[in-house]
C-alpha cells in the first residue's frame, strides 16, 4: 500500500465510527487544551517577571545584607557566634538580624568590581498622619528601590527634598480624590527617638507608584536624604552615641556579569549579596513549580485519553477482523496492517491536539485580555497566558506521539492476526 | 498438460499437538496444470478447506511441500508469499467478503491498492474488469446495496483485477440460489476457457464439481478414488446462504485465481 493510501484509509476508518471517534477525540482535546493553557501560563508569568527585571534597570545592583534571617530560620543551621560590636536590627516580625557596620561598608567598597556602595538605613516611623488628620501605621520602603518603579502619576521622591512616593492603593485613604491630585499633597511622618520623644516631619507626595509583582512598591518610599534625616532622629536621645548600622547596602557593579564573583567575595566576608534576578528567582521557582503541577495534571488527562484510544481501536480491530483477514489473504503485510491502525490513532491524536491547542490559544488569549482589564488590572503588562508557536507545536507533536504509542497495542494485535482465522471470525 | 502450476507432495497438516493433535491432511499428492479446473470435494471435515489454504499459501503444512511453478514455497519469506498471493492468486469466498460501506469500485481495487498501484492506473484496470463483467454501471454503488449474485460477481471482479494465474474459489455458489449460481459458474468457467486461468474450486455442489476438468475427492484427509459414500455422493450446499456482506455464517470457501 502506498503511504497516501494508508493515510486516506486511516482517515476513512476513523470517520466511520463517528460517535466513538468524537468521544475519544474529546478526551484527547481536554488533555491538549489543559496542557496548552498551563504551558501558556508558565510562559506568560515568566515573561512578565523578565519584563519587570528589565524595567528595574538595576541588573548591575547587588543588595548586600549581613545575614538572611528568613533563610537562617529555615536552614536549621547551628547558632552563630555573638559579636558584641554588631547591632541587631528589629524587623518588626519578631525577627532581628545583624545590621551592616561602617566597617562592612568599607569592605564592600574594597571588593573588586564594585563601583559604589549606598548604605540603607532602617527607619521605623511611629505612624503617618494624612492631610485630613487621620493616622495610619507606616512601614517605609527602601529608597534605592525607587529606581525603575512604574508610576501612576508624578515621579519618585527627589534627592535632597523631604518627599515621599505613595502606592496607588493608599491614595483614597489618604484623602486624595485621585492619583494626579495626590501629587504635591502633604502627609506627616511621626518619629519616636530613643528617649521616647516624638517629632513630626512634613513630607510632600512626589508621585504615586504602581503595584508590581516584585512587591517593592507596596509601601511609601521616601527619598534617600529624607530617609537619612528620619534615621538621625530615630537614633538620637540615647545616653551613648549609637554606632552606625545599616539594614542593607546597595553595591553598584561595573558590569552585571561580575555578580557571581562579587557575591563569592562578599560571602567570604560574611555578607550576602543578591541581585534583583536572584530575588525574582524565588518567584520564578514557585511559579515553575505550580506550572509543573498543572502540566502533570494535563499529562495525566492525556494518559487517560490514551486509554480511550486503545479501547476505541481495540473495538475497531475486533469489528474489522474479517476485513483484516481479507487484506492479509490478499497479500497485505503485517507491518502495513500495523501502520494502518497506528495511523488511525495518530489521526485521532492529531484531531484532538489541533482542536485542543487552537481552543487553548484562542481561549487563553481572550481570558488574558479579560483578566488584564479586570482581576489582574493591578499588574499592568501581565498577559497571563502567552503562547509561542514552537511550544504549541511541540504540544501537538507530543500528543500525537502519545496517541501513536497508545495505538501500537491494538495495531500490533491487528498485525498478528492469522488470515484464515480472521476470515472465519463471526 | 503443458506445465504444472501447483504441486503438492505428501502434504500433512496437523492441528494441535501430541495426543490431542488432529490430522486434517494425511499425505496428499496433487498436481494442478496450467489452465486446468479442479474441484476439491468431500464432506465437512474431510480436509478440503485445509488443502485449499495450503495450496493458496495462506497456511504452512506440517509435513510435505507445495511447489509453485516448480519452485518450493517452504523457503519463501513472508514478503515473497504476500507478493505471490497479491500478484498471482485471486480469491472468491462463499460470503463474498466485500466491505459493506465501500463502493463496488473501492472493493475491486483492493488487491491493486495493496500492491501499491497508482490511483489512476488501478481505477482504470478495475473499470476494465467491471465492464467485462457488465458491472460498470454499478461501480459507484455501495457493496451493501447489491443482490447476492451481483456481490459475487464483484468479488470475482476483485479476484480478476490483478490478472491472476490461479483463482481459488471456496464454495463460490454456496450462498446463491440456483439461477444466480449458474451465472457465476458460467463466468468462472468462461474465464478459465478464454483466459487460461487455473481454477481451484472447493465445493459441495455436485453440478459445479462435475463441470470441472477433474474432481479430487477427499475423505479423512486422504485422496480417495471416487465419491466417499455412494449413497450420499455429495453433501448438500450449506442452505443458510447469503448473509450480510461481511457477515454470513457458513464455512469459509475460497476460489483462487492464477498467477501470471
Amino acid at each position: 500500500m502506498r503511504p497516501a493510501d494508508l493515510v486516506s484509509s486511516a482517515i476513512t476508518s476513523t470517520w466511520r465510527g463517528r460517535l466513538r471517534t468524537t468521544l475519544t477525540v474529546l478526551a484527547v482535546f481536554i488533555g491538549a487544551f489543559a496542557l496548552t493553557l498551563t504551558s501558556g501560563m508558565g510562559i506568560g508569568v515568566n515573561r512578565y517577571i523578565d519584563d519587570t527585571v528589565a524595567a528595574f534597570g538595576a541588573a548591575n545592583s547587588l543588595y548586600v545584607q549581613k545575614s538572611q534571617p528568613l533563610l537562617e530560620m529555615s536552614a536549621g543551621t547551628g547558632p552563630r557566634t555573638y559579636d558584641p560590636d554588631s547591632t541587631q536590627i528589629a524587623t518588626g516580625f519578631g525577627v532581628s538580624f545583624e545590621g551592616l557596620s561602617s566597617e562592612d561598608i568599607s569592605t564592600i567598597e574594597g571588593v573588586d568590581g564594585v563601583a559604589s556602595v549606598e548604605p540603607v538605613y532602617n527607619v521605623a516611623p511611629s505612624h503617618l498622619v494624612s492631610g485630613e488628620g487621620e493616622r495610619f501605621q507606616l512601614t517605609l520602603g527602601i529608597p534605592v528601590d525607587g529606581e525603575g518603579l512604574q508610576m501612576v502619576a508624578g515621579r519618585t521622591a527627589a534627592e535632597g527634598a523631604d518627599e515621599i512616593a505613595v502606592p496607588d492603593s493608599w491614595v483614597a485613604d489618604l484623602g486624595f480624590a485621585s492619583a494626579d491630585e495626590a501629587v504635591g499633597g502633604t502627609v506627616e511622618v511621626v518619629m519616636t527617638n530613643l528617649a521616647g520623644e516624638t517629632r513630626t516631619y512634613e513630607a510632600t507626595v512626589s508621585g504615586v507608584t504602581q503595584a508590581s509583582l516584585a512587591g517593592v512598591a507596596m509601601n511609601p518610599i521616601p527619598s534617600t536624604s529624607f530617609n537619612e534625616r528620619l534615621y538621625a532622629y530615630q537614633v538620637s536621645g540615647a545616653a551613648q552615641p549609637v554606632p552606625a548600622s545599616y539594614i542593607m547596602a546597595r553595591a553598584v557593579m561595573d558590569d552585571p556579569a561580575q555578580a557571581p564573583a562579587v557575591q563569592a567575595r562578599l560571602e567570604e566576608a560574611g555578607m550576602i549579596g543578591s541581585t534583583v534576578e536572584d530575588q525574582l528567582g524565588m518567584f520564578r521557582a514557585v511559579i515553575d513549580a505550580v506550572v509543573w503541577i498543572l502540566n502533570t495534571c494535563a499529562v495525566i488527562a492525556l494518559l487517560a485519553a490514551s486509554l480511550g484510544i486503545i479501547n476505541t481501536l481495540l473495538m475497531s480491530v475486533q469489528e474489522r477482523t474479517r476485513q483484516i483477514g481479507l487484506m492479509k489473504a490478499l497479500g497485505m503485510s503485517g507491518p502495513k496492517v500495523f501502520g494502518l491502525f497506528s495511523l488511525e490513532a495518530v489521526v485521532i491524536g492529531l484531531l484532538g491536539a489541533l482542536i485542543g491547542a487552537t481552543t487553548g490559544v484562542v481561549g487563553g488569549t481572550w481570558l488574558s485580555r479579560v483578566l488584564a482589564e479586570g482581576l489582574l488590572s493591578g499588574l499592568p503588562g501581565l498577559s497571563l497566558f502567552t503562547f509561542r508557536a514552537p511550544t504549541v507545536a511541540l504540544i501537538v507533536v507530543a500528543v500525537m506521539a502519545i496517541a501513536f504509542l497508545a495505538g501500537t497495542i491494538p495495531a500490533a494485535r491487528a498485525a498478528r492476526k492469522d488470515p484464515i482465522t480472521a476470515l472465519r471470525h463471526e | 498438460m503443458s506445465s504444472v502450476v501447483l504441486e503438492a507432495r505428501d502434504l500433512v497438516k496437523v492441528y494441535g499437538r501430541g495426543e490431542n493433535g488432529f490430522a486434517a491432511l494425511r499425505g496428499i499428492d496433487l498436481r494442478i496444470g496450467a489452465g486446468e479446473s479442479v474441484a476439491i470435494v468431500g464432506r465437512s471435515g474431510s480436509g478440503k478447506s485445509t488443502l485449499m489454504h495450503l495450496l493458496a499459501l495462506l497456511d504452512a503444512p506440517t509435513g510435505g511441500s507445495v511447489a509453485l511453478h516448480g519452485a518450493p514455497t517452504a523457503t519463501m519469506t513472508a514478503r515473497e508469499l504476500n507478493r505471490v498471493r497479491n500478484g498471482s492468486f485471486g480469491f472468491v469466498f462463499q460470503q463474498f467478503f466485500l466491505t459493506a460501506h465501500e463502493t463496488v469500485l473501492e472493493n475491486v481495487v483492493l488487491p491493486l491498492k495493496i500492491a501499491g498501484v497508482r490511483p489512476a492506473r488501478r481505477r482504470a484496470r478495475a473499470m476494465d474488469v467491471l465492464e467485462r463483467l457488465e458491472l460498470a454501471e454499478k461501480a459507484s454503488s455501495r457493496a451493501t446495496d447489491l443482490s447476492g449474485g451481483q456481490k459475487q460477481r464483484v468479488a470475482i471482479a476483485r479476484a480478476l483485477v490483478n490478472d491472476p494465474a490461479v483463482i481459488f474459489a471456496d464454495e463460490p455458489t454456496g450462498n446463491l440460489d440456483s439461477s444466480t449460481g449458474a451465472v457465476v459458474q458460467e463466468l468462472l468457467f468462461g474465464l478459465q476457457r478464454e483466459r487460461g486461468i487455473t481454477l481451484v474450486v472447493v465445493t459441495h455442489d455436485a453440478e459445479l464439481a462435475a463441470r470441472c476438468d477433474r474432481q479430487v475427492h477427499l475423505r479423512d484427509g486422504r485422496v480417495v478414488p471416487g465419491p466417499s459414500v455412494p449413497s450420499h455422493p455429495l453433501e448438500p450446499a450449506v442452505p443458510d446462504g447469503a448473509g450480510a456482506v461481511l457477515g454470513g455464517p457458513a464455512d469459509v470457501l475460497s476460489v483462487g485465481g492464477g498467477a501470471r
